[in-house]
C-alpha cells in the first residue's frame, strides 16, 4: 500500500513536510487566545502609569522631565515585555496539555516542530503587539508633554523682543528634537531582542516542565543571573572555570542600552546589530534545544 | 538527549564568548554602565534600589534619587539632598544634567542655604560656610569634566560659576582672577561648534572682566564677521559691544568695524 | 488492509528515579479491519487511552509497532487520515464553534470556500449550527464532545480514534454521539473507541475487545460473544394465561428445558428516553 493510494483528493503528499503556513495558523491562533483573555486591559493600566508620569514631573525643569519621562517609560517597557516573554510563554504548553487541545493538534498531520514553533511565533506576535501598544502610549505622552511646553514657552516669550523671539524659537527646536528622537528606536529593538532570548529559554524550561511555577521561576532566575554575568565578569574575571560555568547564560546585561540612550551617548547601529546577532543566535540554538527535548517528549 | 541538549547549550555560550567580549568591551568604550555595583554603593541606595540597578535600571534609580534629593531640597534638608546628588553621578557619570543641576544646586541653593542658616553665629561664618559650597561645586564640576570632556556643556557650568559666584568669593571682590578662569574655561566652550550663541558672548563678557579688554574686543570682532545669513546671532548686541570697546579702546576710525561718521 | 494493525506494542512509563516502571501496554496485537466499528473496553487504567496515544505517536512504544492503513504511526503521514476526539476535550475556549473548525481545518492544509462548505456541512452534522458564534467557555460538555467530533471530522479521515465519546454526557448527549457514530459507519467511516460503558458498546461496535492491565484478555464479533447458542427466546404479546401452559408443555415434549419464564424488561434509559419524547410530543400540542 502505497501513501499516494490512499491520499484523497485534497490531501496531497507534500503538505506534510515543514509547512510554514500551519505555524502561522498555530501563532494566530496562540495571539487569538491571549488578546481574548483580556491581557490588554495590562496594557491600558500601564498608560495610565505613563500619563501620571508625564503630570507628575512636572514641577522639574525640561531637562530633568525629559530624562525621567524617557528613562521611566522605557524601564516600564522593558519590565512589562519581559514579563509577558516570561509568563507568556510558560503557559503555552501546560495548558495545552492540560486542556488536551495539544492532543487535537498533534493528531492532525502536524509535525511537533511546527506546533513547538507556531506557539512561539504567537508569543513572539503578543510581544510585539504589546509592545507597539506600549510604544504608542509612550509616543502620546511625549507627544503632550511637547505640546505644553511649548505652549509654556510661547506664552513666556510673548512682547518680547524679535531677538528673544528667535531664541524661543531654537529652544521650542530643540525640545521638537528631544522627543522626536530616533534613537529611542534603538533601545526598543535591543529590548525586542532581549525579550525574544528570554521567552526562548522559558519555551525550552516548558518543554521538560508541566509546572506553571517551575516554568516561571526557572526562566526568571536564569534572567538574573543573566543580568549578573557582566558584574560577576568584572568580580571574578580570573576564574575561569567560573565564569565557563556562566556562560551557558546569556548575558542579558548586554541588552542594557536604553540609559545610554538617554543620556544623549549616540550608539552606533553596528553595536545594534551585534546584539541582534548575539540574542538570535542564542535564541535559535534554544529553540533548536526546546526541540529535541519536545520531539522525544511524551505527552 | 538531555546530555546533548547541555551540550548544545554550553556549545553556544563558549561560541558566543568572543562576540560577548566584544560587545562589552564596546560598551565600556562608550562608557556604558557606569558606576560598578560595589557594597558602599549598595549601602548607600539601599537595598531595593540595589536590587533594582541590578535588573538593569540604572538610569531609574538614579532618577528616583535625584526626584528624592529634590524633595529633601524643598525641606531644606541639603546634606541629604548633596547626598543624593553625589550618588547619581556616581550611578550615572555620564548625565550632563546631573552634574549640571547638581552644582547649580550646591553653589546656589545649597550654599545660600548655608549662608542664610539661623545657627551661623557670625557673618564671617555664614560667607564661610557658602563658600565652602562654592568651592565644593567647582570641585564638583571638575569630576564632571573629567567623565564629560568632549562637550561644550560642562566648560559652560564651570565658566558661569567662576562667573557668577567665584568672582564674589574674595576678599575683595570682584576677584578678575576667578573672571580669568571663567574666561579660561569658556574658551573651552565656544571652541566646540554646537555651543549656543551666548556661550562666546559670555566669553566676551569674561575676558572683559579679567581685564583683557583687547581680547574681548577681538572676541566680538571674531563673531560680527561670521556669516550673518547663516549665523544666527544677537547681532544688534554684538554691534552694541563692538561700538562701546571702539570707543573706549581708542580704535583709530579706519581700522573700526564701525567708524565714526566724519563730521 | 487493516486500517489499524499492532504488532507486539508494549509501552512502559518511567514512574522516575528508582520508582521503577509501569506496565501500560503488553504485547498488544490489534487489528481493526477498514470499515468496521471497533470498541476497546476496560476498566480505568487497563491501558485504552495508551493504545489510542501510541497509534497517535503521542507517546513512544517500548517495543513493537503500529500501523495506520499500513503506514507507520511514527511518520507524519499516517495521520493525514485519522481523525482524534481526545477524553474530556476542552479546546481552545475563547474561541467560537465556528472559528474552532476553522483552525483545525486550516492545520490540516484546507482553506477558503472548500473549508467554509466543509464547516457548515459539520456543524449541521453534529447539531451546532445555531450555537456557531458561541465561544466555547459557554458549550456544555455535550456540545463540546459534538464539537470536538466534528473537529476531528474536519478534514474527512477515513479512521476516527474516539476516546470515551460518551463520558460525562446526559443520555441524549450519549444518544446523539452513538447515532452519530453510527451514521459514519454508513458512510463507510473506520471507528476505533475505546468505552468503560459496555451497554452503549453494545449497540454500535461490531467487534470489541477487552483490556485488562495492560493485556488484550477477551476479543471477537459482538454478536457472537454476547449470545448464546444454546439458548433461545421467543417474545411473544398478549397470550392468554391458559395458552402459557400449553406452550411451556408443547416445549417440554419436545425435550428442552424452559430456564425462565417472565416479563421482558425495558432498559431504564429506553424508559427515559421514551419519556422525554412524549414530553416533547405534548409540548408540541400545547403551542
Amino acid at each position: 500500500m502505497t501513501e499516494s493510494a490512499i491520499a484523497a483528493p485534497s490531501m496531497s503528499r507534500e503538505r506534510v513536510g515543514f509547512s510554514a503556513h500551519r505555524v502561522s495558523v498555530i501563532a494566530v491562533n496562540t495571539l487569538t487566545e491571549a488578546v481574548r483573555q483580556k491581557v490588554f486591559i495590562l496594557f491600558l493600566l500601564i498608560g495610565l502609569v505613563f500619563i501620571a508620569l508625564a503630570v507628575f514631573f512636572a514641577q522639574f525643569t525640561f531637562g530633568e522631565q525629559m530624562k525621567f519621562i524617557k528613562d521611566t517609560c522605557l524601564g516600564v517597557i522593558s519590565v512589562i515585555t519581559t514579563l509577558i516573554a516570561i509568563v507568556g510563554t510558560a503557559q503555552l504548553l501546560p495548558s495545552e496539555v492540560e486542556n488536551r487541545t495539544i492532543y487535537t493538534i498533534l493528531a492532525k498531520p502536524v509535525r511537533r516542530f511546527e506546533f513547538l514553533l507556531g506557539k512561539f511565533c504567537g508569543s513572539l506576535l503578543l510581544l510585539l503587539l504589546s509592545m507597539a501598544a506600549m510604544c504608542i502610549l509612550f509616543a502620546a505622552v511625549l507627544w503632550i508633554k511637547e505640546q505644553g511646553m511649548i505652549r509654556e514657552l510661547s506664552q513666556s516669550y510673548v512682547g518680547e523682543s524679535p531677538a528673544a523671539h528667535v531664541e524661543a524659537q531654537k529652544q521650542i527646536e530643540q525640545i521638537q528634537t528631544e522627543v522626536l528622537d530616533v534613537e529611542l528606536v534603538k533601545a526598543l529593538v535591543a529590548d525586542l531582542a532581549k525579550a525574544t532570548l528570554i521567552a526562548s529559554v522559558t519555551l525550552l524550561v516548558s518543554t521538560f516542565s508541566t509546572s506553571l511555577v517551575f516554568n516561571v521561576v526557572v526562566p526568571f532566575m536564569v534572567y538574573v543571573v543573566g543580568m549578573l554575568r557582566g558584574t560577576a565578569a568584572e568580580m571574578w574575571g580570573a576564574h575561569r572555570l567560573f565564569m565557563a560555568v556562566l556562560a551557558v547564560f546569556p548575558d542579558f546585561g548586554l541588552f542594557s542600552i536604553a540609559d545610554e540612550i538617554n543620556l544623549g551617548k549616540v550608539v552606533p547601529w553596528g553595536h545594534i546589530g551585534q546584539i541582534v546577532t548575539y540574542g538570535v543566535a542564542r535564541t535559535l540554538v534554544i529553540v533548536v534545544a526546546a526541540h529535541l527535548v519536545f520531539s522525544r517528549r511524551e505527552i | 538527549m538531555k546530555l546533548l541538549v547541555v551540550i548544545v547549550l554550553f556549545g553556544i555560550g563558549f561560541a558566543l564568548l568572543p562576540l560577548e567580549n566584544a560587545l562589552r568591551t564596546e560598551r565600556l568604550q562608550m562608557k556604558y554602565g557606569g558606576a560598578h555595583v560595589t557594597f558602599q554603593l549598595r549601602e548607600a541606595i539601599g537595598q531595593n534600589l540595589a536590587i533594582a540597578l541590578l535588573a538593569g535600571m540604572r538610569g531609574i534609580v538614579a532618577d528616583f534619587l535625584w526626584i528624592q534629593g529634590h524633595g529633601f531640597w524643598e525641606k531644606r534638608e541639603w546634606l541629604r539632598q548633596y547626598r543624593n546628588i553625589e550618588v547619581a553621578v556616581t550611578l550615572q557619570p555620564q548625565s550632563i544634567m546631573f552634574w549640571d543641576l547638581g552644582q547649580w544646586h550646591m553653589a546656589w541653593n545649597i550654599g545660600y542655604g548655608a549662608f542664610s542658616d539661623p545657627k551661623n553665629r557670625t557673618k564671617a561664618e555664614a560667607i564661610k560656610r557658602e563658600r565652602e559650597w562654592h568651592e565644593k561645586a567647582r570641585q564638583f564640576i571638575l569630576r564632571g569634566i573629567e567623565n564629560i570632556p568632549n562637550r561644550y556643556e560642562l566648560y559652560f557650568t564651570m565658566g558661569w560659576l567662576y562667573f557668577e559666584k567665584l568672582s564674589k568669593d574674595c576678599d575683595d571682590p570682584p576677584c578678575s582672577e576667578a573672571f580669568c578662569k571663567s574666561a579660561d574655561y569658556l574658551a573651552m566652550a565656544t571652541s566646540y561648534p554646537d555651543a549656543p550663541q551666548f556661550v562666546p558672548r559670555l566669553y566676551a563678557r569674561a575676558l572683559e572682566k579679567c581685564g583683557d579688554l583687547k581680547a574681548a574686543y577681538e572676541e566680538w570682532k571674531r563673531l560680527w564677521r561670521l556669516d550673518h545669513s547663516t549665523t544666527e546671532q544677537a547681532w544688534s548686541i554684538i554691534e552694541r559691544e563692538i561700538r562701546r570697546l571702539e570707543d573706549y579702546l581708542q580704535i583709530p576710525n579706519q581700522q573700526r568695524v564701525f567708524p565714526q561718521p566724519t563730521p | 488492509m487493516d486500517a489499524i494493525r499492532t504488532e507486539q506494542l508494549t509501552k512502559k512509563y518511567d514512574l522516575g528515579w528508582r520508582k521503577g516502571k509501569l506496565l501500560a501496554l503488553e504485547k498488544l496485537n490489534l487489528r481493526v479491519r477498514e470499515g468496521e466499528v471497533y470498541g476497546l473496553l476496560g476498566p480505568n487504567g487497563s491501558g485504552k487511552s495508551t493504545t489510542l496515544k501510541l497509534v497517535l505517536d503521542l507517546v513512544v512504544p517500548t517495543e513493537g509497532s503500529a500501523w495506520i492503513f499500513d503506514v507507520p504511526c511514527s511518520k507524519v503521514v499516517s495521520r493525514l487520515h485519522v481523525g482524534f476526539l481526545p477524553e474530556n476535550p476542552y479546546f481552545y475556549r475563547y474561541l467560537t464553534g465556528a472559528e474552532t473548525l476553522e483552525f483545525y481545518g486550516k492545520l490540516c492544509g484546507m482553506r477558503g470556500a472548500t473549508l467554509k462548505k466543509r464547516i457548515e456541512e459539520l456543524l449541521d452534522l453534529v447539531g451546532l449550527t445555531r450555537a456557531r458564534h458561541r465561544r466555547l467557555a459557554g458549550y456544555s460538555k455535550g456540545m463540546l464532545q459534538r464539537i470536538g467530533l466534528a473537529q476531528a471530522l474536519i478534514h474527512d479521515p477515513k479512521l476516527l480514534l474516539l476516546d470515551e465519546p460518551t463520558a460525562g454526557v446526559d443520555p441524549i448527549g450519549s444518544k446523539d454521539i452513538r447515532d452519530l457514530i453510527l451514521r459514519l459507519k454508513g458512510m463507510g467511516k473506520t471507528v476505533l473507541l475505546s468505552s468503560h460503558l459496555l451497554a452503549q458498546v453494545q449497540d454500535i461496535c461490531d467487534r470489541i475487545g477487552v483490556l485488562n492491565r495492560g493485556q488484550m484478555i477477551l476479543e471477537g464479533d459482538v454478536q457472537t460473544l454476547i449470545s448464546d447458542q444454546r439458548r433461545l427466546s421467543i417474545t411473544v404479546q398478549d397470550l392468554p394465561e391458559a395458552a402459557r401452559a400449553r406452550v411451556e408443555e408443547a416445549v417440554r415434549a419436545t425435550g428442552a428445558s424452559i430456564v425462565s419464564v417472565g416479563h421482558p424488561q425495558t432498559t431504564l434509559e429506553a424508559l427515559f428516553l421514551e419519556a422525554l419524547r412524549k414530553d416533547q410530543r405534548r409540548e408540541g400540542e400545547h403551542d
